[in-house]
């Protein structure tokens, strides 16, 4: 097992590796030139040219490349005298933009990202598995029909809309978040009930969004389950509806839900850039966004994209490591 | 004294959108202890149905059951159909098992055997997780699992199909059960391990005294092991009879074709196996009198039509023989050597 | 003032009518003089940006956030006299005791610093910290998106001197800046007479830095405060706090009236969550940085309720569609004509938010707000045949004209095959305007293709010549009130945003020696002569159609008192604002 997580590991670093190189080449080929947008009203050329060497896009893609990958181990250094820094290792740049080091930059951006899709991840679950448990155990009542509403209006109701609905007719009319504090950090170990005013409304969001299709899914899958042969065994052992739905169906039933949410959750980690951006939350969603759409920061573009690969890539592997503890007939030798 | 289980006119049906599908109607037979009970029929002739009835095991929503299951425990009868639900739950696993016929399928993918069988026990017996899982060594060993102690923690994927019936009966039995259904418990399994597992079954049943309701659709299977037979046919019992009575006297046309279908060593004599011709009825219109009328190459010989009419009563023709037919026996047997 | 290239970018972007301007004339309600301004509490300013474009002095280039740091974090040696109305335009003394001395034809200007002005640890502020923070502006590889003045006006050959960091040609730069012995007077030596050098000095890319204090590039996150407030926290897409200096001492500075104790400034708050904000008149003590969304802009002017909360002026800046005279493209008077009198301009208005709210059809490249340069041209909008909503038939009339005179360029506006083609940013509103556009010119038989541009990249492509399609849509508004800020920028070809190629007009050589004797003179009023009679000449030339005299909107709640337009800035007089 160790020998195979390690093998996976390594596997991933090289997708990385070879993800970084990627965005760089295609960002070279790209008809942006970052060393225009940042010289002023008089653009004389040795001006753009001056600006290409600060933004390290006056050497070839593949040198550009490498001053990357050795900056991740050894750090890097911009400018001279006085305004001379260092970003230190492991460094993925500066950002010329928003005037940081790009680290320091997902250092701050991804606690705001991991409160939300946690959040959301731990609501969406709750919600969407105990609604569509309870929709499969009373198939084709009422409780079942109002899921099915639910599941249609949380699956073609987009967030954009959900988001700016839950703010303005909920948050800001009750006034339960003044704007003035909207989006605000609160460390969740030293304010909890801070952190719990920021993240609820936009968790709920995006919880929303997930939850439609988790009730779905659950609620077919409980169905399909309880029709199984071995639910048949464990009735006919003599165990009560109750251990057979919590220890028989709902393990087999949701086994295949921990692949979908580690997926969904790995996703959200790169950063949910309509809810972030409805709610004020300075999440990766908005930085990278602005960064590829608005200030083409290369920097934080690669940083962002490989960090978003990194989390897909490294939750499939806990995905299929935890699947095997969970499944035992895929369980690895 | 009387039997240990006693089903008296047994009826159930499942409400579709198509009309009352009627599984098994009015049937009623009994099993001692010690006694082995084969119900033998095709598929959809209500032989699992029933047997899933005894055990509460179908969903209340959308069955109807009417009729009498008597168990005859020694803290006195109960009958399972009318009791309350939580009664007959706290009966299976413990005075009632039942094995099935796919044991992958049968047995939880994600839970060890181990697990599986201490659940079991655990559920009727004080004690930790520790005597659980030296219960289920025990069984293991008892069913013949090699190794039991090793076997114990790996998962039903780990063994072979004849294993995992082995599990399912130590899993059923490890209660001391009164009554075990088997339904079909080697229709999955190849020839070979087929008769170590009915050996098996017949071991344990004398090891623990049981009941048992072997419920199969091969005759063959029957031969080795049941003390008794009923046949079904479309929700009824067309003929009950001893075991030899049923191979050497059997006397309603279903069973008689059904035995000419039989592949036996002994008498072959170049010819094709003979086939009962036509299918079986739906359950949902069932043909008026007789069901089995349509596909009855006797039918032709009772006068006026009466078995399109008037549904034949199983009634007794021998001790330990019961028929329904409108033919009388020797009628039957002089048919049959026509046929022949 | 330009409409810098940041501005034009978020412009853009948003496709709302932002308001980011200099000069204006009020044209609906004024806020009404309230009772005295009081002292305290915390005032709130909303922007749906995450972060101000720059906050370092030398790198801030945007009219709004020049007002707002100009009057709360740092000052200048000159400034705008901080009143409502046309005598905003006025100069008066910051950091220095006037409003700067000139010698030798306006190419030496001195500048002396008050006593006891402070930096916010309470170290003086002397001369030698004006000459560095000014030459930050040459560190051109660090000190990004500034003002180039210094750099086109001070006496030092292009290029030489690469700023503070790299300290090449630092002796350059040390003879073109001294300061006294006492190190309270500066003197600027420049490359040739400039008789308003000291508008220059409004910008805070003449203003000190305290060279033990820069931090280069990171300078722009935490400047040091010269002003009546310091930088508490800056947090981009999050907040910036002010808070007061202790040290800025009010006899010090005549200028600034510091009135809340606490200002914040919210970034990133959602259009919609802004715009409720001020609908609802929700958070009272709460000012909007940015413009509303079009629909509920016009809800909140058509609702009388609100008239004590609501600016409408004129914004510093002309939109314009600017033609490429070069050969084989619009080189032809008459199709240029053409093209103008098709256009339906009233359409194109409604489009953006009506005359009330988008503009006015203008006659000039100078806007009325820069008073002595402006006066009404004749011919283009005011011909007897020009209609707002386009009049195809003297465009056809023109274009017969053109088939006989140009022929090449007749056939490429007419020829199905060939056609005219329109550069526009890539936004949702010019999408439409495309429609608008090619409807009107098709009802005159001029064929038009649109070549939609990502709105990042669209002032550095028309800017470059050879990309730069027939007709290009542009805006620009004046550095300062003064059209030697405009005339010479635009058309000709040492200017900062000339998208018209009209050096390669016959008629350009005399405009060029008209224009180069107008920057010289000192006499203002001759100069201002001269200025209206090239801008006559701009528009009969049609060099550009169809300006827009475009307007903006500004509205606050009802907890703020004092809020007034600061004409030169084009924005809020931010230092009279007061929470109630």
């Amino acid at each position: 097992m160790l020998k195979y997580i390690g093998r996976r590991v390594a596997y991933t670093l090289a997708i990385l590796v070879l993800i970084s190189l990627v965005v760089y080449l295609i960002f070279d080929v790209l008809p942006m030139d970052p060393a225009r947008l940042t010289c002023g009203k008089t653009c004389r050329p040795d001006v753009v040219e001056a600006n290409r060497h600060r933004l390290g896009l006056d050497v070839s893609v593949w040198q550009q490349w490498w001053r990357f990958i050795v900056g991740l181990f050894k750090g890097r250094d911009y400018a001279e005298g006085v305004a001379a820094f260092h970003c230190p290792a492991p460094s993925f740049g500066y950002s010329f933009n928003r005037h940081e080091c790009v680290s320091k930059l997902i250092g701050q951006a991804f606690p705001v990202t991991f409160s939300l899709a946690l959040g959301a991840f731990v609501m969406w679950l709750a919600l969407g598995v105990s609604l569509g448990v309870w929709a499969a155990r009373n198939k084709g009542k009422f409780v079942d029909r109002a899921s099915t509403t639910f599941v249609l209006v949380g699956t073609s109701l987009p967030t954009f809309i959900s988001g700016i609905l839950i703010l303005l007719f909920i948050v800001v009319k009750f006034n339960l978040v003044s704007p003035i504090d909207l989006g605000k950090w609160h460390n969740p170990f030293t304010d909890p009930f801070g952190w719990i005013k920021t993240f609820f409304f936009p968790c709920l969001t995006l919880a929303l969004a997930y939850a439609a299709s988790y009730t779905r899914f659950t609620r077919s899958n409980v169905i399909e389950t309880t029709a199984e042969d071995f639910i048949r065994t464990a009735k006919a052992k003599g165990l009560s509806a109750r251990t057979i739905m919590r220890k028989h169906t709902l393990r087999a039933a949701l086994a295949p839900i921990v692949t979908i949410a580690g997926l969904d959750f790995a996703g959200l980690l790169g950063g949910a850039i309509i809810t972030e951006g409805i709610f004020n939350l300075p999440g990766l969603g908005r930085l990278s966004i602005r960064a590829v759409l608005q200030d083409y920061d290369l920097p934080v573009i690669v940083a962002t994209t490989l960090l978003a690969a990194a989390f897909v890539v490294f939750m499939n592997l806990i995905v299929d490591i935890l699947y095997a503890f969970i499944d035992p007939r895929v369980r690895v030798a | 004294m009387s039997a240990f289980l006693e089903v008296q006119n047994l009826s159930v049906s499942f409400p579709t959108e198509d009309g009352l599908v009627k599984a098994t109607n009015d049937i009623s037979y009994s099993v001692n202890l010690g006694e082995t009970l084969a119900i033998v029929g095709e598929s959809g002739s209500g032989k699992s149905v029933t047997n899933l009835a005894v055990m509460g095991l179908h969903n209340p929503a959308k069955t109807e059951i009417s009729g009498k299951a008597i168990l005859n425990l020694p803290s006195g009868p109960i009958d399972v159909i009318s009791a309350p639900e939580e009664e007959v739950r706290k009966l299976r696993g413990s005075a009632m098992s039942m094995i099935f016929q796919d044991p992958m399928s049968s047995l939880h993918p994600y839970y060890s055997v181990g697990d599986q069988i201490s659940e079991a026990w655990l559920l009727y017996n004080k004690g930790d997780k520790k005597a659980a899982r030296n219960r289920s060594i025990e069984m293991l060993d008892l069913v013949g699992i090699p190794d039991p102690h090793k076997r114990v923690d790996e998962f039903p994927h780990q063994f072979s199909g004849g294993m995992r019936q082995r599990v399912m009966i130590a899993m059923a039995l490890i209660n001391n059960p009164k009554l075990l259904i088997a339904d079909e418990p080697t229709t999955a399994l190849d020839v070979t391990v087929q008769s170590q597992i009915l050996q098996l079954i017949r071991d344990m049943q004398k090891e623990f005294n049981m009941a048992v309701i072997l419920i199969t659709h091969d005759l063959g299977v029957v031969a080795q092991v049941a003390n008794r037979v009923c046949v079904m046919y479309a929700g009824k019992i067309v003929e009950e009879s001893t075991i030899d009575d049923i191979f050497y006297d059997s006397t309603h046309p279903y069973s008689i074709g059904l035995l000419a279908s039989i592949p036996r060593v002994d008498k072959y004599h170049g010819e094709r196996l003979k086939v009962i011709s036509g299918q079986p009825p739906s359950l949902i219109n069932l043909p008026s009198g007789c069901s089995f009328q349509p596909r009855c190459e006797f039918a032709k010989y009772v006068p006026g039509n009466k078995c399109g009419i008037e549904t034949p009563s199983l009634s007794q023709i021998s001790t330990n023989h019961k028929v329904s037919c409108h033919l009388d026996k020797t009628q039957v047997q002089q048919l049959k050597k026509q046929a022949m | 003032m330009s409409l810098k290239k940041s501005t034009v970018r978020r412009f853009l972007a948003s496709g709302a009518a932002l308001a980011l301007a200099v000069s204006g004339v009020i044209v609906s309600a004024t806020a009404p003089a309230n009772a005295a301004p009081t002292t305290g509490g915390t005032l709130y300013y909303f922007t749906h940006q995450e972060q101000f474009d720059h906050v370092d002095p030398q790198r801030v280039y945007v009219g709004r956030d020049i007002a707002f740091f100009n009057s709360y974090l740092y000052r200048n040696l000159v400034m705008y006299k901080p009143v409502t109305g046309p005598a905003g335009s006025s100069l008066v003394g910051d950091l220095a005791t006037n409003t700067g001395v000139p010698s030798n034809k306006a190419k030496t200007w001195k500048f002396t610093l008050r006593p006891g002005v402070t930096w916010e640890d309470g170290s003086a502020i002397t001369c030698a910290d004006v000459k560095y923070g000014i030459s930050r502006t040459f560190a051109q590889d660090v000190i990004t998106d500034g003002p180039t003045y210094a750099i086109t006006m001070l006496d030092i050959p292009a290029g030489k001197y690469k700023g503070p960091y790299s300290k090449e040609g630092q002796d350059l730069y040390d003879k073109a800046v001294t300061c006294s012995k006492d190190n309270r007077t500066v003197t600027f030596n420049l490359s040739r007479s400039v008789a308003d050098f000291n508008y220059a000095m409004t910008y805070p890319a003449f203003s000190p830095v305290k060279a033990t204090k820069d931090t280069g590039d990171k300078y722009d996150l935490r400047p040091f405060a010269s002003g009546p407030y310091k930088l508490d926290t800056y947090n981009i897409n999050d907040e910036m706090h002010l808070v007061r200096n202790p040290n800025w001492k009010k006899a010090s500075d005549p200028n600034r009236n510091p009135y809340p104790d606490d200002i914040r400034v919210r970034f990133g708050v959602a259009e919609d969550l802004r715009d409720s904000i001020f609908t609802d008149d929700s958070i009272k003590n709460a000012v909007n940085l940015d413009g509303l969304k079009p629909v509920a802009n016009k809800a909140f002017f058509a609702n009388p309720a609100n008239a004590d909360r609501r600016l409408n002026v004129y914004d510093p800046y002309v939109r314009y569609g600017a033609m490429n005279v070069s050969a084989g493209k619009m080189d032809c008077l008459e199709v240029r004509q053409a093209v103008f009198f098709a256009i339906n301009t009233q359409a194109l208005i409604d489009l953006s938010g009506g005359r009330e709210f988008y503009g006015d059809p203008g006659d000039n490249p100078v806007k009325p707000v820069l008073g002595l340069d402006y006066a009404p041209t004749t011919g283009n909008i005011h011909d007897p045949a020009w209609k707002i909503t386009g009049n195809p038939d003297k465009a056809k009339e023109l274009l017969a004209t053109a088939k006989t005179k140009c022929p090449t360029t007749y056939d490429k506006a007419t020829n199905p095959a060939k056609g005219i083609t329109y550069d526009l940013s890539n936004t949702a509103t010019n999408q439409k305007a495309s429609v608008l556009i090619k409807d009107a010119l098709t009802l005159a038989g001029i064929n038009v293709k649109f070549n939609f541009i990502p709105s990042g990249q669209y002032y550095s492509t028309i800017g470059d010549t050879t990309k730069q399609s027939d007709i290009s849509a542009a805006g620009w508004g004046a550095d300062w009130a003064n059209a030697s800020t405009v005339i010479p920028e635009l058309f000709t070809k040492e200017g900062g945003a000339n998208y018209t190629q009209n050096w390669n007009d016959p008629a350009y050589a005399a405009f060029k020696a008209k224009s180069d004797k107008a920057l010289a003179e000192t006499d203002r009023k001759k100069q201002a002569a001269m200025w209206k009679e090239l801008s006559q000449y701009v528009m009969d030339q049609y060099w550009i159609i169809r300006p827009i005299f475009s307007k903006g909107q500004f509205v606050w709640n009802s907890g703020v008192g004092g809020v007034g337009y600061w004409e030169p800035q084009g924005n809020f007089l931010f230092t009279a604002i007061y929470v109630k």
